[in-house]
Parts: structure tokens; C-alpha cells; sequence
């Protein structure tokens, strides 16, 4: 608890990639509220596996170019 | 600032008045009935409490109709369990004061007093989690 996960992830610059979308926007499409995407993007929360395949299939990417490893 | 951190947040501080409150009309008639106490404090809990997600939901309605997402749910679910556990000492210390010589009356409102702790701890468990996240 509390802990940060050591998982990091692009959503930011997957996100502004695709025409600046909102974390709002973002949020709406994958499930979850703004202030979860805010959460995910700072490395303070680790989504559920459904919502990263969500995150990754809205991109167009796999599940390792938006989610890794911290240290790989 | 979330609706469900908002909302944690007023009904918190509804749960504190109020159980300043209740204390304070036990303190006053420890003996007393009861229900003449009880009704006291749950009628304004519950009008507070409806006023209170009224004008939230209004101030942010989108967010009032949404489900609670993946990351909400767990904070709800995390508060809630340690609360039980302030639920639980609770209720050991009022058995225990009961045994040791408390009224029958005063056990209830021990209890009853538990309850509003535990309430009370669930809401600020919700703020800390929120503001940690998980």
C-alpha cells in the first residue's frame, strides 16, 4: 500500500499521440473515471489487466508498448 | 477532486458533527431511553446525509450517475474492510466496559457510538486511499 507498482506505462504519450485526447476522453473509452487515467499516468496505480488491454487495443498497439517493467 | 472523494469527504464530516452530537445527548442523560436518543441523531443524519448527495449529484451530475470504476471499487472495498476491524475493537470495548459494569443502556450506546466510529473511519480510510490511490 502505497508502495509505487514497478510498472510503467506511456498512456501520456500514447494519448497526446492520438490528437491530444483528454484523460477524460481516454477515461470514457477504456472504463474508467479521469482521475484513474491521472493515477495510471503518474505511476500511482496499476490498471486491472482488462482495462490495459482496453488501453492498448484503443491505441492500436500491444500490451508491452503501453506497459512495462521498471528497469527493462 | 473526485465525486466519491467529495462525497467521502461531506459525509464524513456529517458523521463527525453528528457524533459529536449523539455524545453530547448520552452525556446528558446517560440513562435515558434509548429511542428518545437515538431518533435525535438519525433523523438529521439522514436529512443531512439526503441533502448533502442532493446538492453533490447537482453540482456533478455525470459523475453522480457513473459506476464506480475498478480503482474506486477497491478503495470502497479496502476502507470498508479496516472499518469493519474499528467496527469490531469497537464493539470488544463496549462488551468489555458492559462486563465490567456498564448499564444495559450504556452498552447500547457504546455500540451504537462503534458504529459512528467505524462510519466515520470508513469515509477517512476512502479520502486517504483516494488521495494514495491503491
Amino acid at each position: 500500500m502505497g508502495k509505487r507498482p514497478p510498472i510503467t506505462n506511456r498512456v501520456r504519450s500514447l494519448r497526446e499521440k492520438h490528437g491530444q485526447m483528454s484523460q477524460a476522453a481516454l477515461g470514457e473509452a477504456v472504463g474508467v473515471t479521469r482521475h484513474t487515467i491521472i493515477a495510471i499516468e503518474q505511476g500511482r496505480y496499476s490498471p486491472s489487466l482488462e482495462t490495459s488491454f482496453r488501453i492498448a487495443r484503443l491505441f492500436n498497439v500491444g500490451l508491452e508498448d503501453v506497459f512495462g517493467w521498471e528497469g527493462d | 477532486m473526485s465525486f466519491r472523494e467529495k462525497s467521502a469527504w461531506v459525509m464524513g464530516a456529517i458523521m463527525l458533527v453528528t457524533g459529536v452530537w449523539y455524545a453530547q445527548l448520552v452525556a446528558a442523560a446517560p440513562q435515558a431511553p434509548v429511542i428518545g436518543l437515538l431518533i435525535p441523531y438519525v433523523l438529521p443524519v439522514i436529512v443531512l446525509s439526503i441533502i448533502a448527495q442532493a446538492v453533490l449529484a447537482f453540482l456533478s451530475p455525470r459523475e453522480a450517475n457513473a459506476r464506480a470504476d475498478e480503482r474506486e471499487r477497491i478503495v470502497m472495498d479496502r476502507a470498508g474492510h479496516w472499518s469493519g476491524i474499528v467496527l469490531g475493537l469497537g464493539v470488544i470495548a463496549a462488551i468489555s466496559m458492559y462486563i465490567g459494569g456498564w448499564s444495559a443502556t450504556l452498552l447500547v450506546h457504546a455500540i451504537v457510538g462503534a458504529l459512528i466510529v467505524a462510519q466515520l473511519a470508513e469515509y477517512l480510510f476512502q479520502v486517504f486511499l483516494f488521495r494514495r490511490t491503491i
